[in-house]
């Protein structure tokens, strides 16, 4: 070579290189050697992740039917509109064109949006759902311009009647993170429709499909390359509810638009034959996903929409509650048929008068029903003392719940000297005795336990009362258990209901000609006594009272129970009994085969003439 | 001509390895076209192979020594091509470093590596003592960072600092003292704040992300990330040829450039990658034998520049790779799809085969 001078250091520094070409070659393959040999199991299990997806196919919610199978719940497949965000050039371009160009909702959107934000951008999200036909058409023609935007079919809830028998029916809805981690939802995952009232939340598992999988390849994009296995969904089981729905439609139509409740049931079994609480709601908002903004305004409407009154709110039974007492009085012995008082229109108790509706004269158990005589019922309350009216009143299923499988459920009231002085730490005065004798005062209860407390009365036998139709066959709830009472007192008790309706008693509206309609009226006071005092007579009436009716029919074999309550609805005979009268008349003609009634026919007027 | 007797004395050990990285390449394009990801990937680079076999052949058949002669013309041209591209190239993925010619798009950056070989040969080939003057450093300096400049300047950082180790190897081969050295890697260390100051957000993640490859997964990391789990989930053994799901559903981007050699351990293991660096060793063994029996001071130079390149490649996309160096765009000589960088490859070939063929100092 004939650069001899520089060998040295040329060569000195080739094999420098030499040796961190060959540093540099072993390094890599130890590091392909980790990679590949001895982290394998970590990453290909890293790899099945990435291209494995499974998901999940919804299955359909079981379909709800009323007792003769008419179709109150059932499933639409829906189309909802979903998000690939990784897709979108610009997502607030496009959510700005279909908010503009379809009529979406824009702070909706951005509400879901923010929702989803965690999650990463390959995730769609379900931004829209029940998107309209020409909708759908409108974002199929786009497919090129909008990659982002897809289209999924889900089966969605359906309520036919819309808001009728929601407070039965409930209403179904996404399910939360607590819902999630509490028990009985083990097969919901996240983004799962459940039941949230209604039977739609306590038949939630049977209404509840297994849910399907697929299993599919997917690309880096989250575009499915290849099923691969498909599960298929496994749809719910169907629910027939013991809801007739035309005594249902009666019940609410005969309601309109006053806030109360209606429960009507068959006393033989506890089977609830209609159960309207207004106002009501259009359980189709829900599934469709309810805004933030429309959710507020339900909860904020005074009238509490949501709130189930049949169940979910407590009353004072007012003058309903004299039967229950009178059964008691018979058992006791305290009273018998025969026992009479005076009643001159008010009675001095305690040293201040406690006042009757009108003066009675010498009245017996039966007029003192017809009539709902206060001083009556006055002294039997005085007589038997608070404690023991308690137990009867407990032994009619006042006081605790009656386990209808619907929830939110509350037990009511019935106060006694050991409750008061434990629960607010003072004695029970004599004088709030005299108010529980009239359903007034602390003792409060459902419009649901007033029924079955009617229906034990009407059979004398106690039944839980549900929603389900049991199938013939199958062990159920359907047998009565006796109630400890006796029949010959319940009796007396129902003859006195006879009277009130049939008799001219304060209840003859909802007399029904041919089917022995027995009842009890009841008009609770809603404020004191001294607080009325400044009111207008009018709307002392109107405004301070709720409206009660309580009665059952047949008398010689009862087959239906119905309560009524109208709030602010003034006297019951006049508001509650012929929302009753409505009802008992509708049951009457079906089960009779006879014609409907003509819906202008007034209730008074089918009532009222003979006898 | 000396050629057709003398073909005898080329290296072939060099040749077949290069052939068989260049097969493996058609391989992995063949398998992603089963792929679905193109049509038929391995056809064009076989075409390709076919007209990189000529630019071999032409840097093979014309004496170093002319080439280095006439290397400041193609210096110059390299640099009005570049400031060309600057102004009238063509955007691929954020950089302007295309060009048309004719029915071709090519990025003049690749080939400019080759010719900065030759420059900087015929610049330092005349240098006659062993160390090298400190102004001759200034000036191969600055000349050698001019295209990287305007390589800079298009926005392709990946290509210019595949520059760096080429000036780098044959500064350092021809002599700077140890201790200038020191002195420079000094000021580098002192520069490296600015440095890091004047780099894009996005890649400085991509440098934070080597050492956490778990730094947002679903972005900057994730393509280490991803190309980490492609490969380990080929296990010893490979899938199989066609089978690389992971870099073919899109996980690992540019599986057929950049990422190829994470395809290729995806589909044949373990196996496959070793013996793909071992191709790369025997490849880089008999260059460097060829640079020490070069003849004289120029051909040492240019083997030298040609082992620099490959080498430099190699490791910084094999690097890239096994996640052991951050995420930058340069494709893997021979094995990556694509024309700019096989005309590079073949060209630095033929370069470096054409001081083996005249390694005698009168032929």
């Amino acid at each position: 070579m004939e650069y001899n001078l520089e060998n040295k250091i040329f060569f000195s520094r080739l094999r420098i290189l030499q040796a961190i070409i060959l540093l540099v070659i072993a390094v890599f393959s130890l590091r392909v050697w980790q990679i590949t040999v001895a982290r394998y199991s970590y990453y290909i299990e890293q790899a099945e992740r990435n291209q494995l997806r499974r998901i999940d196919v919804f299955a359909p919610r079981g379909l709800i039917t009323d007792r003769e199978g008419r179709i109150m719940a059932d499933n639409v497949n829906s189309f909802s509109l979903l998000l690939r965000r990784d897709r979108a050039e610009c997502v607030e371009c496009t959510i700005e064109e279909i908010c503009r160009e379809l009529g979406f909702d824009r702070d909706r959107i951005n509400a879901v949006l923010e929702e989803n934000r965690q999650f990463p951008a390959f995730r769609p999200i379900i931004l829209v759902e029940r998107l309209t036909l020409p909708q759908v058409s409108w974002i199929l023609a786009r497919y090129r311009e909008h990659p982002e935007l897809d289209i999924t079919e889900s089966p969605q809830r359906n309520y036919r009647y819309n808001s009728l028998a929601s407070h039965v029916i409930g209403y179904v809805g996404r399910i939360s993170p607590e819902e999630l981690d509490a028990p009985g939802y083990d097969e919901a995952k996240p983004g799962h429709s459940i039941g949230k009232d209604g039977v739609e939340k306590t038949h939630n598992s049977t209404l509840m499909g297994k849910d399907g999988v697929r299993t599919v390849l997917v690309d880096s994009l989250g575009r499915i390359q290849e099923e691969l296995a498909f599960l298929q969904p496994v749809k719910g089981s169907d629910l027939t509810l013991t809801i007739d729905m035309d005594l249902q439609e009666v019940a609410e139509r005969e309601l309109g638009d006053r806030e109360g409740a209606v429960v009507a049931l068959d006393p033989r079994n506890g089977e609830i034959l209609a159960l309207a609480s207004m106002p009501g709601f259009n359980p189709n908002t829900f599934s469709s996903g309810i805004s933030q903004e429309e959710w507020s305004m339900m909860i904020a409407d005074p009238a509490k929409p949501l709130l189930n009154r049949a169940v979910g709110s407590v009353y004072s039974p007012g003058s309903v509650f004299k039967v229950i007492l009178a059964a008691g009085g018979l058992e006791t012995g305290i009273i018998d048929e025969k026992s009479t008082v005076i009643c001159r229109g008010a009675v001095n108790l305690y040293g201040r008068p406690f006042r009757c509706t009108s003066s009675h004269g010498e009245v017996a158990l039966k007029e003192a029903i017809r009539s709902s005589c206060n001083i009556y019922f006055y002294l039997l309350g005085q007589e038997m003392g608070v404690d023991l009216m308690a137990e009867y009143s407990h032994r009619m299923g006042l006081g605790e719940a009656t386990g209808i499988d619907l929830p939110n459920e509350v037990s009511g009231l019935v106060p006694t000297t050991q409750w008061k002085r434990e629960t607010l730490g003072e004695p029970w005065y004599a004088g709030e005795t005299i108010s529980v004798a009239i359903g007034q005062g602390r003792i409060n209860a459902t419009p649901l336990q007033i029924a079955r407390a009617i229906g034990l009365i009407a059979t004398g036998e106690a039944t839980r009362p549900h929603l389900v139709l049991n199938r013939p066959g199958t062990a159920g709830s359907s047998a009565g258990e006796p109630v400890n009472i006796a029949l010959e007192n319940l009796d007396l008790v129902r003859q006195g209901m006879w009277s009130v309706v049939n008799e001219w008693g304060t209840g003859w509206r909802a007399k029904v000609e041919g089917f022995d309609v027995c009842g009890k009226t009841g008009t609770a006071q809603l404020i004191s006594r001294e607080s009325r005092e400044s009111l207008s007579d009018e709307a002392k009436e109107q405004f301070t009272h709720n409206a009660w009716f309580a009665g059952f029919a047949p008398l010689a074999a009862p087959e239906i129970v119905v309560a009524v309550i109208v709030q602010s609805g003034g006297g019951g005979g006049a508001s509650a009994a012929p929302v009753a009268g409505k009802i008992f008349n509708t049951y009457y003609r079906k089960t009779r085969g006879l014609q409907k009634e003509q819906p202008d026919e007034s209730p008074s007027a089918g009532a009222g003439e003979q006898s | 001509m000396m050629i057709h007797k003398s073909l005898r004395q080329l290296d072939f050990l060099l040749i077949s390895s290069a052939l068989l990285l260049l097969g493996c390449g058609l391989i992995t394009a063949y398998s992603l076209s089963q792929g679905g990801t193109g049509s038929d990937l391995h056809l064009k680079q076989l075409a390709r192979i076919g007209i990189a076999f000529l630019v071999c052949l032409f840097f093979l058949y014309i004496d170093f020594e002319i080439l280095t002669y006439y290397s400041v013309v193609l210096y110059g041209f390299l640099l009005l091509l570049l400031l060309g591209v600057l102004f009238f190239g063509t955007e691929i993925n954020n950089s302007r470093s295309w060009i048309g010619i004719g029915g071709f798009r090519i990025q003049p950056s690749e080939p400019g590596k080759i010719v900065l070989i030759l420059f900087l040969a015929s610049l330092l080939g005349q240098v006659k003592i062993e160390y090298l003057r400190f102004s001759k450093l200034i000036q191969c300096g600055l000349l050698g960072m001019a295209p990287v400049v305007l390589i800079l300047l298009q926005g392709d950082l990946g290509t210019a600092v595949m520059y760096a180790p080429i000036l780098a190897g044959m500064l350092w081969m021809s002599g700077i003292r140890t201790k200038v050295i020191i002195i420079i890697l000094l000021c580098m260390l002192l520069a490296a704040p600015a440095g890091w100051m004047v780099l894009k957000d996005y890649q400085k993640l991509r440098i934070k992300a080597v050492f956490n490859p778990d730094l947002d997964p679903q972005g900057i990391g994730y393509q280490t990330r991803q190309s980490l789990i492609a490969m380990g989930s080929g296990g010893l053994l490979g899938k199989g040829i066609g089978k690389g799901l992971h870099a073919q559903l899109g996980y690992v981007p540019e599986s057929h450039t950049d990422f190829v050699y994470t395809l290729m351990v995806e589909e044949t293991g373990f196996i496959g990658g070793f013996a793909v660096l071992l191709l790369y060793l025997i490849l880089l063994w008999r260059m460097l034998e060829i640079a020490r029996n070069a003849r004289n001071r120029t051909a040492l130079l240019i083997s030298v520049g040609v082992i620099s390149f490959f080498f430099s490649h190699l490791v910084i996309n094999v690097g890239m790779a096994t996640g052991l160096l951050p995420a930058i765009g340069i494709p893997l000589p021979f094995l990556s799809y694509g024309g700019s960088s096989l005309l590079a490859s073949a060209a630095a070939l033929g370069l470096i085969l054409n001081v083996n063929l005249r390694r005698f100092a009168n032929t």
